[in-house]
């Protein structure tokens, strides 16, 4: 049987009818036929394990304790599974290593924390007793809660409590015993992951749902990339998430707040792929412009255009890939030689490309151009291509074939081969290489016309360049013509509104997630493509506060998503 | 001698006396056998892996001549100081039986884990059953403050080949700097030194540490099966933190070759052959430093990913790319700029033996007293082939191993020199692996 959840509540939130009749019953070919009439489905997951990142770490510990507060130590390098770090996060756990250094850094920020006035302790131990565990029950009950993202239950608080009379005795000190109960807090895997639980679903006997606080979670991290505040954690505690006008006024304030920027800038760092950008190097010798503060500006400069158009201009998407407006510094002018405002000689200044200039959408900034940490001395159409299909599209491709012979690949020093164009088509006479590689190529060879960092060239080689291709079954010439292709394609949108989905979920889209990304993919387009919309959605979604009891995965889990619309 | 618990040491603190022990000076000297400790502590084994990417040319590497004294083909040149005590196994293969030969990735977990992997590829991927550095660790790492060590020299700590089933590595140290005060920080006690003192604040870590086990069952119950193993995987790395805690608690065991040399200078990092190689033999020598001062048993070197990323500087191409892209030579019968990679790559493994030689214990050296099982993913890289994986393993355990040779597996699974590895090593371990790379056949040959 397959696993679904019926939304009585998704028809009054999403304004589509509700025909709630023997859904499970239904063989996946006769709903399809039956999904534009119902209401939509969701795969259902068993509540979810997920790695804080680096980056949530830390923002966790500066929202928690301020943001003076230094954390060291070298984090476990990120994951990602198919498709985005935020699937991987919920595959991996802590090394020996790992434990280690989280055991350093727990104490560090609990010295700072306690050192440095941040945490607020409403009450003076007797002057008899070092100890006073009352008031350090209210003091670690209430950074327990922010840390732990839930109220702890008396249990847990109570070990807690203990290992800091321990420290305060032995130490003679109630402030060492705060400071070791809140390094214990940090060290609970219950703070250094999203512990997600499900609950009986009074609304719909037999169902479940997530818990409250978990979904407090899920929303913040999807909205804000960190984790709820005082007021998100009250509202769950009221059960306010489970009433649609209240949710939606929670997720309207955190949509309105400052830190929604923060979440958005993260969102795309996933999506697309920036981890990539740490420890990025490209050779001195052949692209002197390059250098690791580049490589920063460059990452930069695609968040703050997608920033600007997405969330300060509430613009459409897929303008994404057309727009000319941008923002450069000095850096980035020396590298599209282009002229720099005095405003962006010492920081940034906007800019919009003139027509005349080959730039235009995120493909032709550097962002997206350098970003291939295999190639370090020259560009990768296969790699640009693969980016562009996986990232943009949400269509991996496979990996090559293990027992390839490489007799034809490219040799850089044949006078024969001097362009990229001229090596690949060698490489795709091969028919063991040729079907992944036209998924790619003619892709990334459109695109040939911008070096490994991003310059423009019209040569390679002395041999000029051939920027023209085919996007499903359309010829194109160039990057623009590329970008104005992807802007057109429904693919665009639609793989959006999937990753929005996983990374809020923490899973990869299954088989049984189609009727609601179905769903949502129509709305966003009824939304005119407006990113905060998708936000929006997702965030007020039953889908995001769906889940199955723990136990083993349903058969709706089992099988791959594949858009039926388009 | 004395056991310091920490409920004792704290209770002792409690009624506010300070303790402060000064154990005696022990006998630095070792017994008349030169094999053993005068305490009666033998000199303990230790166990390293040392991985390089992108295989080797079979005609050039493999000798042809089986036993001792095997002949040495030009890769394998940079060994010949150490002939007999290298160990070279040809013919032994990833049996994949039908799973994916996962480019970059089948070989080497074939012979690091005895199974062949399901997921991965050039990037990584997962692992079936844990490396065998982890098993090894958890029979002869316990008693030291760092179970293993896990190293890489191209700047990525997401380089690493050692890994406890799943898909989450044991991430490398990559930068000597942090490696030397990891090692020798404020943390590090000097086995050498007369005094010992063991620190309370230690005790209250420990405490914390075993507090937050009691957060295991709460989360068992409320996860799926899949989460339940990352779970588990969490509290067992929990406890070998506390158990390296633990150490610092007990006065350390003399250390006849320990040498704590200065912090080393602040260096480049990268996979530019230059940079990477210095890389390695500044943390080579970190390591090998913090074996003869008991501070671990294990460490696991990675010289780079498996779809190797070393470049020359100034070239376009990495080695990786070369294998696959470079002709072959028709005269030379090779691909002369990948070649270069492999044969600067036996080089860089004989300079970690030269380092591991260099220090003297009882009646030998470290590398006497140690087995480093040295590999590579694939045989020959172009082709991404997995059968006749080159495997080198150094060192005698102690008298315990025979080395030297050159044996041929005859086609049989690469495990099988894993299994010897942990029945040398004393583990009670009859088969190993899974699958087609399932072996219960340890070498004899080498078994002393």
């Amino acid at each position: 049987m397959i696993a679904v959840s019926k939304f009585g509540r998704a028809a009054s939130m999403g304004g589509v009818a509700a025909i709630l009749i023997g859904l499970a019953s239904l063989a996946p070919a006769e709903k399809v036929t039956a999904a534009a009439a119902r209401p939509p489905e969701i795969a259902l997951a068993p509540p979810g394990f997920r790695r804080l990142n680096e980056a949530q770490y830390i923002r966790s510990v500066e929202q928690i304790f301020g943001p003076a507060i230094k954390v060291p130590g070298r984090f476990d390098p990120p994951l990602r599974e198919q498709g985005l770090l935020a699937i991987g996060d919920a595959t991996v756990t802590v090394s020996a290593t790992g434990i280690e250094q989280y055991e350093l850094r727990a104490r560090e920020i609990a010295t700072q924390a306690m050192a440095g006035g941040n945490v607020n302790v409403p009450c003076a131990p007797a002057a008899t007793d070092p100890f006073d565990a009352a008031c350090a029950r209210q003091v670690l009950g209430r950074y327990g809660r922010l840390l732990y993202r839930r109220p702890l239950a008396d249990a847990e608080l109570s070990a807690v409590v203990a290992i800091a009379g321990e420290a305060a005795r032995v130490n003679n000190s109630f402030a060492k015993g705060l400071e070791t109960g809140l390094s214990r807090l940090l060290m609970s895997p219950n703070f250094i992951f999203r512990v997600e639980r499900s609950v009986a679903d009074q609304l719909a006997p037999g169902g479940y749902r997530l818990e409250d606080y978990a979904l407090a979670s899920r929303i913040s991290f999807l909205l804000w990339d960190s984790p709820p505040d005082e007021a998100l954690l009250d509202a769950a505690a009221r059960g306010d998430l489970r009433v649609p006008t209240k949710l939606e006024r929670q997720v309207d304030r955190m949509l309105a707040s400052s830190r929604y920027e923060q979440g958005v800038r993260s969102f795309f760092f996933d999506m697309l792929g920036y981890e990539q950008f740490r420890g990025l190097a490209k050779d001195q010798a052949i692209y002197p412009k390059f250098n690791s503060e580049l490589a920063r500006d460059a990452q930069e400069q695609t968040l703050r255009t997608i920033i600007d158009l997405l969330v300060t201009n509430r613009g459409d998407y897929r303008d994404l890939f057309s727009t000319r407006k941008t923002f450069v510094n000095r850096g980035l002018g020396a590298l599209y030689k282009v002229p720099v405002s005095a405003a962006g000689v010492d920081g940034w200044a906007p800019y919009t490309f003139p027509a005349d200039q080959p730039r235009g959408g995120i493909l032709s900034l550097a962002g997206f151009l350098m970003l291939d940490p295999t190639h370090e001395g020259r560009s990768s159409p296969t790699i640009r291509g693969k980016t562009v299909r996986e990232l943009l599209l949400c269509q991996p491709v496979p990996q090559p074939p293990p027992n390839v012979n490489f007799a034809l690949v490219q040799d850089v020093t044949n006078p024969l081969y001097k362009t990229a164009r001229q090596r690949l088509t060698a490489h795709q006479e091969n028919p063991a290489c040729a079907g992944c590689h036209a998924l790619t190529d003619p892709i990334g060879l459109s695109l040939e016309n911008y070096d490994a960092v991003g310059n423009f060239r019209t040569h390679e080689n002395e041999a000029e360049i051939d920027a023209t291709g085919t996007f499903e079954g359309k010829p194109y010439t160039g990057l623009t013509g590329l970008s104005q292709r992807l802007r057109e394609s429904p693919d665009v949108p639609a793989c959006l509104v999937q990753r929005a989905y996983e990374y809020g979920v923490g899973r990869p889209a299954a088989g049984g997630d189609a009727d609601w990304l179905d769903y949502a993919i129509g709305q966003f387009a009824s939304d005119r493509f407006r990113f905060s919309a998708l936000m929006r959605r997702v965030a007020t979604s039953p889908a995001l506060a769906s889940a199955a009891p723990p136990g083993p995965v349903t058969a709706a889990l089992s099988y791959d998503y594949k858009r039926r619309i388009r | 001698m004395s056991h310091w618990t920490r409920r004792n040491l704290l209770r002792g603190m409690m009624r506010g006396s300070a303790v402060v022990v000064g154990l005696p000076f022990l006998d630095l000297f070792l017994d008349g056998n030169g094999e053993a400790l005068a305490s009666g502590a033998p000199i303990p084994t230790r166990f390293g892996t040392w991985f390089w990417g992108c295989g080797v040319n079979t005609a050039r590497w493999f000798p042809s001549q089986l036993g001792k004294g095997y002949d040495i083909k030009p890769e394998l040149v940079p060994i010949t100081p150490y002939r007999d005590k290298v160990s070279i196994f040809s013919n032994f293969n990833c049996n994949l039986d039908g799973r994916p030969n996962l480019v970059h990735w089948s070989g080497v977990m074939a012979t690091m884990t005895g199974a062949a992997p399901l997921k991965g590829g050039v990037s990584g991927g997962t692992s079936e059953l844990p490396t065998i550095d982890c098993l090894v660790s958890d029979h002869i790492g316990g008693g030291t403050r760092f179970r293993s060590l896990e190293l890489a020299c191209t700047g990525q700590s997401g380089v690493s080949y050692s890994m406890r089933a799943g898909s989450t590595v044991n991430p490398s140290e990559v930068d000597p700097v942090q490696l030397y005060r990891r090692l020798f920080g404020t943390d590090f006690q000097d086995p050498n030194k007369a005094e010992f003192k063991p620190d309370p604040s230690v005790m209250l870590r420990q405490s914390v540490l075993s507090s937050v086990k009691d957060d295991r069952d709460e989360l068992l119950r409320s996860l799926g099966s899949a989460d339940k193993q990352r779970v588990d995987q969490y509290f067992t790395s929990v406890r070998q933190v506390e158990q390296q805690l633990g150490q610092l608690l007990e006065k350390p065991a003399p250390a006849e070759a320990c040498v704590v040399a200065r912090e080393p200078g602040k260096a480049e990092l990268g996979p530019t052959w230059d940079v990477a190689m210095r890389t390695h033999d500044l943390l080579g020598q970190l390591a090998v430093m913090a074996l003869a001062c008991n501070q671990t048993r294990v460490v696991n070197m990675a010289l780079s990913i498996a779809g190797s990323n070393l470049r020359k500087a100034g070239d376009p191409v990495a080695f990786h790319e070369l294998t696959h892209e470079e002709p072959v030579d028709e005269k030379l019968g090779y691909q002369p700029k990948a070649t270069f990679f492999i044969e600067r790559s036996m080089e860089t493994f004989a300079s970690m033996l030269k380092m591991m030689d260099g220090v003297k214990e009882g009646a030998g050296t470290l590398l006497d007293n140690s087995l480093i099982l040295a590999t590579s993913e694939s045989n020959f890289a172009k082709i991404h082939s997995v059968d006749n994986l080159p495997i080198m393993v150094a060192g005698s355990a102690g008298s315990r191993w025979k080395s030297g040779q050159h044996i041929s597996g005859n086609g049989d699974p690469s495990s099988r020199v894993g299994l010897t590895i942990q029945q040398v090593l004393g583990m009670p371990v009859t088969s190993w692996g899974d699958g087609a790379m399932r072996s219960s056949k340890p070498i004899s040959e080498v078994m002393a």
